[in-house]
């Protein structure tokens, strides 16, 4: 094979990439706009980026409507000139199929309500703060639809180094906790790196099918390449448990998340950890499946670790954010426990999580990111439980709303979702001879329970003002429910979620059987 | 390649090559600079113990200070550099064949990347001479 075949122009599919190419080129339009208008006109460059994702979006429902098609691959190697084996067979770094579109549309759909999530009076450079969601974005598009190693690491990075930023703009920590998360990000990626460096040196390819077929080679054979490759591999996974916070890489969560501005916790919760998630899925789905039953067992104790040490941590959380980190940490652990199963059809149980996790996470943050800021009945940063007691009098749709997401993610009628979600998974573990596990989960569940419920609780409590009025007459300036205002797009944000939770809690099967068609 | 038939004795003592050229180099520089400390005479003067600059005598203090805001000079040059890394390879293959019009376009794609940066910075009113 001469160079210029190895190395030389790939044929690119722009439709395929249409999705990432609008994103990023939407990116630079917002840092161009940013500079170019007037300071009370920057509110444009929200509208702005909402467009740049619908259009986004747009483009995803072309992908969707002809993906029965064939499945389009670009940036694939030329073979040799005259044997040109069909195109599923070469090394392609970059595949649309149902795995794809599923987690790219959840991953644009899940920003269009983080834009949207913004409270009143929000404190950071609109320009910088939105050019680097949507390049956080591009990172997080280009990995989903990644299919080798070098394209999976670039997407990670170009997913990472806005987020830092974004966690930076918090007011109060926001700097702290961007070196933090800086740190153990590249320290992490440090290890992952060395990983694959690995199992490049055992199979000879960083595309997904050539180590897969290394794999396979270098397990029949044994001796020094298989031990590399499965040393390369558990490492390789080490990457991806930071970014989806599994339990040993998983203490920058609260930090970060409690220091940074609340709609990029909402972010870093949902599309960073989806993307880290599809890397995971990715790795272990296509790449790694012949290591996959030794891998399982490493999978299944990082689940189990990850939710059992979650949620026993969320019981003791005061603050709100924090309280919704931790219960992410947790749910991260449910999402794992498919992948712990080493058949590659239960797969479709996690990114069925992963969906109906998002719309119901998202919806939460929304509220507590609504509720946040300053003035006269907010909460800054989200605030403490404490300040959630009797939300129900100030602001009686949000709180619905609220407890309605919360009952999801404890996984309680009449938020079915959650239940569908989890009953997905036990389902996975129960079919695939895991149930220790299947055990541990459904203790946990039991434990979320106490935090979810305590916290849906406090907002329909109105014992204060109750006894405020039983006093009549009396001034009760304090204890009078304040009637705060909140940004409209930030209630369009919870809107949308509130509608998006019940339509999935009675008709679930778009999530559940989103990928249950891919190897 | 001899990655795959080969067992793992043969595959790991290659390393050991390694091993003994690090354990080599270590025990080098000690025993050079032991050897140094216990041959030389040792007679101190005002005038030996100043710091060498080339024969001169030091002038001021080891400690300079620069301005902190000649950062963003920093961070522009990191630009360019990054440029000149991409630049170079390229130079040496656009021509050939196999690569042609597409390749051409794709670097200037990338300038034009950078090239907003420069925008950026110029428009933040870095660039003015303070």
């Amino acid at each position: 094979m001469n160079v210029s075949a190895l190395l030389g122009v790939q044929s690119i599919d722009y439709v395929a990439l249409l999705p990432v190419l609008l994103t990023a080129g939407g990116a630079l339009a917002v840092l161009l706009a940013d500079l170019f208008l007037a300071r009370e006109r920057r509110t444009w460059l929200v509208w702005g980026t909402l467009a740049v994702l619908v259009a986004a979006l747009i483009a995803q429902i072309v992908l969707w409507s002809e993906r029965s098609a064939a499945v389009r691959y670009t940036f694939c190697v030329p073979g040799v000139p005259g044997a040109a084996p069909p195109r599923s067979l070469l090394p392609c770094s970059y595949a649309v199929d149902d795995f794809t579109l599923t987690l790219q549309t959840l991953a644009l759909a899940a920003t269009v309500l983080v834009v949207l999530m913004a409270p009143r009076r929000f404190d950071v450079p609109f320009g910088e703060y939105h050019f680097l969601l949507l390049s956080s974005l591009t990172g997080a598009l280009v990995l989903v639809a990644a299919r080798d190693f070098v394209t999976v690491t670039v997407a990670l990075e170009t997913l990472s180094l806005p987020a830092f930023a974004l966690v930076g703009f918090g007011r109060r920590a926001g700097g702290e906790a961007a070196l933090k998360f800086f740190l153990m990000s590249i320290a992490s990626t440090a290890v992952m790196l060395f990983g694959l460096s690995l199992v490049y040196g055992a199979t000879g390819s960083l595309y997904f099918s050539q180590v897969y077929g290394g794999l396979l080679r270098a397990a029949t054979l044994g001796g020094a390449p298989a031990q590399l490759a499965g040393v390369g591999a558990v490492l390789t996974l080490v990457g991806f448990g930071f970014k989806i916070s599994a339990v040993p890489f998983h203490f920058w969560t609260p930090e970060v998340y409690a220091g940074a501005p609340v709609p990029v916790a909402a972010y870093l919760s949902v599309v960073s950890k989806a993307a880290g998630f599809a890397g995971l899925i990715l790795a272990v789905a296509l790449a790694f499946q012949p290591y996959a039953h030794s891998l399982g067992i490493l999978l299944a104790v990082l689940a189990a670790a990850t939710m059992t040490v979650g949620n026993v941590i969320a019981l003791r959380q005061r603050y709100a954010v924090r309280l919704l980190a931790w219960s992410t940490v947790a749910q991260a652990g449910y999402v794992l426990v498919p992948l712990a199963v080493s058949k590659s059809s239960q797969v479709s149980a996690s990114v069925a999580y992963l969906v109906l996790y998002a719309v119901m996470n998202l919806g939460a943050f929304a509220v507590v990111s609504a509720a946040s800021g300053s003035g006269a009945g907010h909460l800054p940063s989200g605030g403490e439980l404490a300040g959630y007691r009797g939300m129900y009098r100030r602001r009686p749709r949000s709180a619905v709303a609220l407890a309605f997401f919360l009952l999801c993610l404890a996984g309680l009628p009449p938020g079915v979702m959650g239940l569908f979600a989890k009953v997905a998974v036990f389902k996975a573990a129960v079919t695939g001879d895991l149930m220790w596990l299947a055990v541990v989960m459904a203790v946990n569940v039991v434990i979320a329970l106490y935090y979810y419920l305590r916290w849906a609780a406090v907002l329909f409590d109105v014992s204060m003002f109750g006894a405020a009025q039983l006093t009549a007459g009396a001034p009760a300036v304090v204890a009078a429910p304040v009637r705060a205002r909140t940004a409209l797009a930030a209630n369009l944000a919870v809107g949308i979620a509130f509608a998006l939770a019940v339509v999935l809690s009675f008709w679930p099967n778009p999530a559940l059987d989103a990928v249950s068609h891919w190897r | 390649m001899g990655l795959g038939g080969t067992g793992g004795t043969t595959y790991y003592s290659a390393y050991s090559i390694v091993g003994m050229l690090l354990l080599l180099g270590v025990a080098f520089v000690t025993v050079s600079f032991a050897a140094n400390s216990l041959l030389a005479p040792a007679r101190p003067t005002p005038e030996k113990l100043l710091t060498y600059e080339c024969g001169v005598d030091p002038v001021g203090e080891g400690w300079a200070h620069t301005h902190v805001r000649y950062y963003v000079y920093a961070f522009l040059y990191v630009i360019f550099a990054v440029d000149a890394v991409y630049l170079f390879p390229w130079a040496t293959v656009f021509a050939a064949p196999g690569f042609g019009v597409t390749t051409l376009v794709e670097m200037f794609v990338f300038i034009g990347f950078l090239a907003v940066g420069i925008l950026y910075a110029y428009k933040k009113g870095v660039l003015t001479w303070l």
